[in-house]
């Protein structure tokens, strides 16, 4: 199959196009291109020129307490201010958590966003918030819907508008399904930009290595049945043969073939297997869950994968999740923030903007670090702090983002903005305007910009 | 696209992945290597996430929490054989075993999982038949009461509960009866160890800022601090003759364990390097047990104390 992105890649690094001049020359029909070719090619070339190329999205799933991270409040009542203490960053005059130690020593590498809110303390509909920037379509936990058309998600636009032209999908999910309950969230798919922009998901369990999240193998079909390769193409034949009666051939066939490199090809493969980083590079992420995916996410972007969102967790609840276990610390907050979350937070981050810095990476990625809210100000009567989405924070580094200092601020309990309140949809249009979309790009497939540019960001 | 061929497509979608996933072999981490330090003697080496362990009175188990996959279950460690068994049966997460004096029962703090996650109560439960009876539990609304300590005499616990809508701490007796509220401020109490005296119990809280260890006296109900330092200090234990409290601090930056000496109060640091080193415990003959990552993974460990302040 011909790989446009491919051809359109290496053509425009050569020598930028320009749709006047092919539209007008006629040239899209000769070389098989349609508009919407022409569009990511454009897209494709400003990327080229745009400071950012990748992003790492760390979704820290069931909403971190904001007290706790990067808006510490020492002064307040002890009922609010909880037990941990702010130390000194490497940045004079900023303050985060003394529980988080290694980011403090790198805060020159991130911005820290302490004005963020959104619409909704529900899990379900803030994270559809979060991860599309639009509260349309997003069901509650008890089951009401939104008014309005589900948005797709961030890696989903970035993956229509900025083409990789690797034989990867532009877009990964390293985790499985976000839940609240025991009820799937909307907003983590392409929505209206189709099938071949959903996020190919992939997850690392310690213990058992890499895995597809709900793949399972059929009756009949185990992994003994395929050791040789051709037998694996003849099922595969079979496959595509089923799929070429479908009225939607032409994304399938884009998206099978995405995975079948993915799957198949030895690069792949070896993008895939950990075992290939040394033992110390290992070790200095954490042999946890977050941290190697975190890992695995460098060893994607470092390919090219154009959007990676690391789940924390699919679960929001501490204990009941296969992963590390979310975020949403009704109680026992500080014992399961103090005992696991924070150094692995801590750690992995702290690693991750380490190795993207070493590999030259760090200015053209960007990595941003939030959940879908923050936790109540004031601490509940179970040691634990409930859903706020008044006020919470995020960090956001790389990418040539100006970093190195805080954005926005809160009152004296943390319990709403101050200065610059700052919303989901604003940080991820800086985002993408540092990955070259803007307005016209967004308008070209059909969207509407959510949010404005964080200005002191860039 | 009709809502049959939608399904065929998920179905063949289904079938090509899986055909394709059959071909790979992607393997994961491998394990830790064991500390070279001979003061240091490394238990476990699976690397799944522990807490708090606890050595049996005849120093011949070790009971502890560890982490893996969606699971928070107790184990028991068994020194000499090397071996391990779950401590119960249950689904539910459990946490925080400790040994009774004559190492006969234990109890430990189980938990729920939604919507009644963080209601946890503490049980008795009885080794020789597995047999529990709950001793520490608050009906009718959701609270936690974790981190059972035993008295010497094995009479009575202490454990923190949320029952007041503040985490405090409690006295019981060994059968739940007859609890004793001996906290009651508004910041967190949390963590208490009971002295091998029966005298102290120790536990650490934030009502001087962030955690700090203190000592309460079981006769005069006198409270006095007794870490002070930048950083928090918690999860106190005391040694088997009562003369030293371990505990972790982040003190110099990372979480190490530390030695204080009760009298004094003079600290001398066991651990003191960046990995991260936490639940401190004793074991009968005076050696200091504890989770880290040293290695990689978190592994149970334990060290001989070569200096006591």
């Amino acid at each position: 199959m011909l790989n446009v992105g491919q051809i359109l890649s290496n053509h425009v690094s050569a020598q930028p196009l320009s749709r006047r001049s092919l539209l007008q020359a006629g040239s899209l029909g000769a070389v098989g291109l349609t508009l919407g070719d022409l569009l990511r090619l454009e897209a494709s070339a400003e990327v080229s020129s745009s400071p950012a190329k990748s992003v790492i999205l760390l979704w820290l799933w069931g909403g971190p307490s904001h007290l706790e991270t990067f808006d510490l409040k020492p002064e307040a009542p002890v009922e609010y201010r909880g037990p941990y203490q702010p130390i000194p960053t490497n940045v004079p005059g900023i303050d985060i958590c003394e529980l988080l130690p290694q980011l403090a020593r790198r805060a020159d590498r991130y911005a820290i966003l302490r004005s963020l809110h959104c619409e909704s303390n529900d899990h379900g509909m803030a994270g559809t918030i979060g991860l599309t920037g639009s509260i349309d379509g997003a069901i509650s936990l008890g089951g009401q819907t939104q008014p309005g058309s589900l948005q797709p998600t961030h890696g989903s636009i970035v993956s229509r508008l900025l083409p990789s032209g690797l034989n990867l999908p532009d877009f990964m999910a390293v985790g499985g399904h976000l839940h609240q309950g025991k009820k799937p969230i909307k907003g983590e798919g392409a929505s209206v930009l189709g099938a071949s922009h959903e996020p190919f998901r992939l997850d690392y369990v310690p213990g058992e290595g890499l895995r597809f999240p709900g793949l399972e193998l059929n009756d009949g079909l185990t992994p003994s049945g395929l050791d040789a390769r051709r037998e694996l193409l003849s099922q595969l034949d079979n496959v595509r043969r089923q799929i070429d009666r479908s009225v939607e051939t032409s994304q399938l066939d884009e998206y099978y073939q995405q995975a079948f490199s993915l799957l198949t090809s030895q690069a792949s493969k070896e993008v895939f297997d950990l075992d290939r980083e040394p033992e110390e590079v290992r070790r200095r992420y954490g042999r946890y869950r977050f941290g190697q995916c975190c890992l695995l996410a460098r060893r994607l972007v470092e390919t090219g994968v154009r959007f990676v969102q690391v789940n924390w967790s699919s679960h929001v609840e501490p204990v009941e999740d296969r992963g590390d276990g979310g975020w949403d610390m009704h109680d026992r907050n500080f014992q399961q923030f103090q005992d696991r979350h924070s150094w692995m937070l801590d750690q992995a981050v702290s690693a991750l903007f380490d190795d993207l810095e070493d590999r030259g990476l760090l200015d053209e990625t960007i990595v941003v670090a939030l959940g879908e809210f923050g936790r109540t100000p004031k601490i509940n009567g179970k040691a634990g702090r409930d859903h706020w989405h008044h006020c919470y924070s995020g960090l956001v580094a790389g990418g040539g983002l100006r970093v190195g200092q805080v954005i926005g601020s809160s009152d004296r309990h943390a319990e709403y903005p101050i200065h610059r309140p700052i919303t989901p949809a604003d940080l991820f249009a800086t985002v993408f305007g540092q990955l070259g979309i803007g307005t016209p790009e967004l308008t070209d497939i059909g969207l509407l910009p959510a949010g404005e540019v964080i200005e002191e960001l860039t | 696209m009709s809502e049959e061929l939608l399904i065929a497509s998920g179905r063949t979608k289904r079938r090509f992945f899986t055909a394709l996933i059959s071909c790979l072999v992607l393997t994961g981490a491998s394990h830790a290597t064991a500390a070279d330090d001979p003061a240091v003697e490394q238990l476990t080496h699976d690397g799944h996430f522990k807490q708090r362990p606890v050595w049996s009175p005849d120093g011949k188990q070790v009971v502890f929490a560890r982490h893996e996959g969606s699971t928070i279950y107790l184990w028991l460690f068994d020194r000499s054989t090397g071996e391990e068994r779950r401590l119960t049966e249950r689904t539910d997460p459990e946490y925080d075993a400790v040994f009774s004096p004559s190492g006969e029962e234990l109890l430990l703090a189980v938990d729920k999982t939604s919507p009644g996650q963080g209601d946890i109560e503490i049980y008795l439960l009885n080794l020789a038949d597995g047999s529990m009876q709950p001793v520490a539990v608050t009906d009718g609304k959701l609270s936690h009461e974790e981190w059972p300590t035993w008295a010497p005499d094995g009479a009575r616990f202490a454990f923190t509960s949320t029952r007041h809508d503040n985490q405090e701490i409690y006295i019981a007796d060994r059968d739940g009866k007859n609890v004793e509220r001996v906290t009651g401020d508004p910041a967190l109490d949390v963590h208490p160890c009971w002295s091998p005296g029966g005298r102290t119990i120790a536990f650490a809280t934030n009502r001087w800022g962030d955690l700090e260890i203190a000592l309460y006296d079981v006769v005069t109900h006198n409270l006095r601090q007794f870490t002070e330092s930048h950083g928090l200090d918690d999860y106190p234990s005391f040694s088997p003759d009562g003369r030293h409290i371990a505990f972790t601090s982040n003190r110099h930056g990372h979480f190490d364990i530390m030695i204080a000496d009760v009298s004094s109060g003079r600290t001398v640091a066991v651990t003191n390097d960046a990995s991260l080193d936490n639940f401190p415990t004793w074991t009968p003959d005076g050696r200091v047990g504890y989770v880290s990552n040293r290695d990689g993974g978190f592994d149970l460990y334990v060290q001989d104390v070569q200096t006591l302040p």
